[in-house]
């Protein structure tokens, strides 16, 4: 054969697609986008919303909104119009379709994460093999989206932001996805459905030492990963005015907005997935699931079920992280860089290991039992416990060892200059 | 369909690629450049290899993309007249040379034998698409494409351990090398600034008190 020959059939022409895509799934497909992602989803965000300030307003002992409706339940609707009418202001400066795009960019971002969740049995939009690969380079889209929102403003308050906000998006990205390692260990399997089933097996994953330390890393990262407090700094509005989207108004600045509740609602749909057991209300029991006996009643019930479960399981992990918002004050960066790389990556490395060694006492060797959970418990827990210490301690040494450091901030510093101790007699308050 | 598909995702590849060397302002380059990488993640999904692209979105989109913007915004002005680069000298060797990778490619891809159990790229008429087989349970083209990431894994563990762990040790390397290059400055900073707080009063000293 001659070099370049052009061949008869093109490559991809030629090929059949193994996935085919019949009539029913593409109706199914269709519902899913019409119904869930373009009504459901956006209206749980909205609602979700009115929660967070409902609920920011107890912890700060106020009312909140309740004007719009009976106990302002139409506030959102309210606030939706009144963005849609705001006028759609652009910077002169600004690079005009790259300001216009990034918000696009971190919305699909937000809406792709949710295309793979199992909510109830058949009831998962796509089922992916390789879904939890997916869900993390979905999310992994959408610093992009930041970066480019803030580079377009031209303004040095977007520009602060939103480097702050990629660097601190990068670093909790790593232990996010390591915290994650040990489901898909546990799953033997990427896909979010095989890892539901297994936990209707051997019990919620969260119920295990590692599983519960992987749990909390992902929250905690997860957090930052939403620039939610106490991980606001790159949109902290005593410095840098409203970081990265300082620049946008009026529904392009509501697609920000939108898209940081529904990623709230996704890392709770994720969660929920992979460490809660997905809709099953008890932890150790197939209990929906064994109901199920191929008739199409049956199944509605234990869907139902499941669904409930799920959205109840989704609504406390919301509730938790908007208590972890209005509770906590925000982290400085130095901090912040340092809890994502001293203690939760090289916690989450570690615990890829303790994961594997769970995995031998329990899962390996066939069906669960209260022995085997017990040994797996006793022989993982203390482990667990001093992993987290180890790394505490160590940190708190070098912490300590390093605080009188001349790099670092201190009271030292914040004195005023007449009351330098150098200068005897000069400083009134100082004269002893 | 998927032809209409592959014309559409090659026609955005392509044009994204060309204003990726085209583009005067390195920020736009380095989103068309992203824009690619997304549509080569699509081809993938086009060949039915859901894993491959989700990989591809991590790594080159989420991952390469961001530190080429951060190398950006670190190297130089950023929001100035900075960022935009001229016409190049090197514009006419830039494109003998990537006439001539192109040239190479092609025809190593279109030459290629293959190993005896595999099917060649030169050989299409033989070639069964991927998929072809993969309705009957238990079978290797069914496994390869309903659970990619375990089949990456075997071969990376078994046929290409070598290649992975030099990679991996490559990779080591550059971190290595990368956290020493990052902290002799500031290892100097602070052997010179030596443990407790040199003099203080000395920049005060000259300024009147109140």
């Amino acid at each position: 054969m001659t070099a370049f020959a052009v061949p008869t059939s093109w490559i991809f022409w030629a090929q059949e697609q193994a996935v085919e895509l019949d009539r029913g799934l593409a109706v199914r497909w269709g519902l899913w986008l019409v119904v869930g992602f373009l009504a459901v989803f956006p209206g749980i965000v909205a609602y979700m919303v009115l929660l967070e300030r409902k609920a920011a307003a107890r912890f700060q002992d106020r009312i909140g909104p309740n004007r719009v409706g009976p106990l302002g339940l139409l506030q959102p609707i309210a606030d939706a119009l009144k963005l849609l009418t705001k006028e759609d202001l652009v910077p002169r400066g600004a690079d005009a379709l790259v300001h216009l795009a990034a918000p696009v960019l971190v919305i699909v971002s937000a809406f792709l994460m949710l295309a793979v969740i199992p909510f109830a049995v058949g009831m998962a939009p796509v089922d992916l093999p390789s879904g939890v690969l997916y869900l993390i380079a979905a999310s992994s889209l959408s610093p992009l989206g930041v970066f480019l929102a803030g580079w377009s403003s031209r303004n040095k308050y977007s520009l602060l932001g939103a480097m702050r906000a990629v660097a601190q998006l990068v670093s909790y990205e790593i232990p996010q996805v390591l915290s994650v390692i040990p489901i898909v260990l546990w799953g033997g399997g990427l896909s979010l459905v095989a890892i539901f089933d297994k936990q209707a097996d051997y019990g919620w994953f969260i119920a295990s030492p590692p599983g519960l330390l992987a749990f909390l890393i992902l929250l905690v990262a997860s957090i930052a990963e939403l620039n939610r407090a106490p991980f606001d700094i790159p949109e902290a509005e005593s410095e840098i005015v409203a970081g990265f989207h300082t620049e946008y108004s009026g529904m392009r600045f509501s697609l920000f907005f939108l898209a940081e509740y529904l990623s709230v609602f996704a890392v709770g749909c994720l969660a929920t997935a992979l460490f809660l057991g997905g809709g099953m209300p008890i932890p150790f029991a197939r209990f929906p699931l064994n109901l199920l006996d191929g008739s199409l009643a049956r199944l509605v019930v234990v869907d139902l079920i499941l669904l409930a479960v799920f959205a109840a399981k989704v609504f406390s992990f919301v509730l938790l992280m908007i208590w972890i918002r209005a509770t906590l004050l925000r982290l400085r960066v130095d901090r912040l860089m340092n809890f994502a790389w001293k203690y939760l990556t090289p916690l989450a490395i570690v615990n890829i290991l303790v994961a594997g060694i769970w995995y031998e006492c329990v899962i390996r060797p066939g069906a669960l039992t209260l022995g085997r959970w017990l040994g797996g418990t006793l022989v993982t827990g203390p482990m667990v416990a001093g992993l987290v210490w180890l790394a505490f301690w160590v940190n708190r040494r070098e912490w300590a060892g390093e605080a009188a450091g001349p790099g670092r901030p201190s009271l030292e510093g914040a004195r005023p200059d007449w009351e330098t101790p150098g200068q005897t007699g000069a400083s009134p308050q100082r004269a002893h | 369909m998927a032809r209409i598909l592959f014309l559409v995702i090659a026609g955005v590849g392509l044009t994204s690629a060309l204003s990726t060397v085209l583009s005067r302002n390195l920020v736009r380059a380095a989103v068309s450049l992203a824009g690619f990488f997304f549509t080569v993640a699509c081809l993938f999904i086009l060949l039915e290899a859901e894993f491959l692209a989700a990989l591809q979105v991590l790594i080159y989109v989420g991952a390469v993309s961001i530190l080429l913007m951060f190398g950006i915004m670190l190297t130089r002005g950023v929001q100035g007249t900075d960022l935009v680069s001229g016409p190049s000298a090197a514009r006419l060797p830039g494109i003998v040379v990537g006439l001539v990778v192109f040239a190479v490619l092609g025809y190593a891809i279109f030459e290629e034998k293959g190993l005896r159990t595999q099917y060649s790229w030169g050989a299409l008429d033989e070639r069964t698409a991927i998929a072809r087989g993969s309705k009957e349970p238990g079978s290797p083209l069914r496994s390869a494409v309903n659970n990619m990431g375990k089949v990456v894994g075997v071969e990376l563990m078994t046929r290409y351990v070598i290649a992975f762990e030099l990679a991996g040790l490559l990779l080591t390397a550059a971190l290595v090398g990368a956290v020493a290059v990052a902290h002799r400055e500031e290892d100097e900073t602070r052997s010179t600034g030596s443990g407790v707080p040199p003099e203080k009063p000395e920049p005060t000293a000259d300024k009147p008190n109140p």
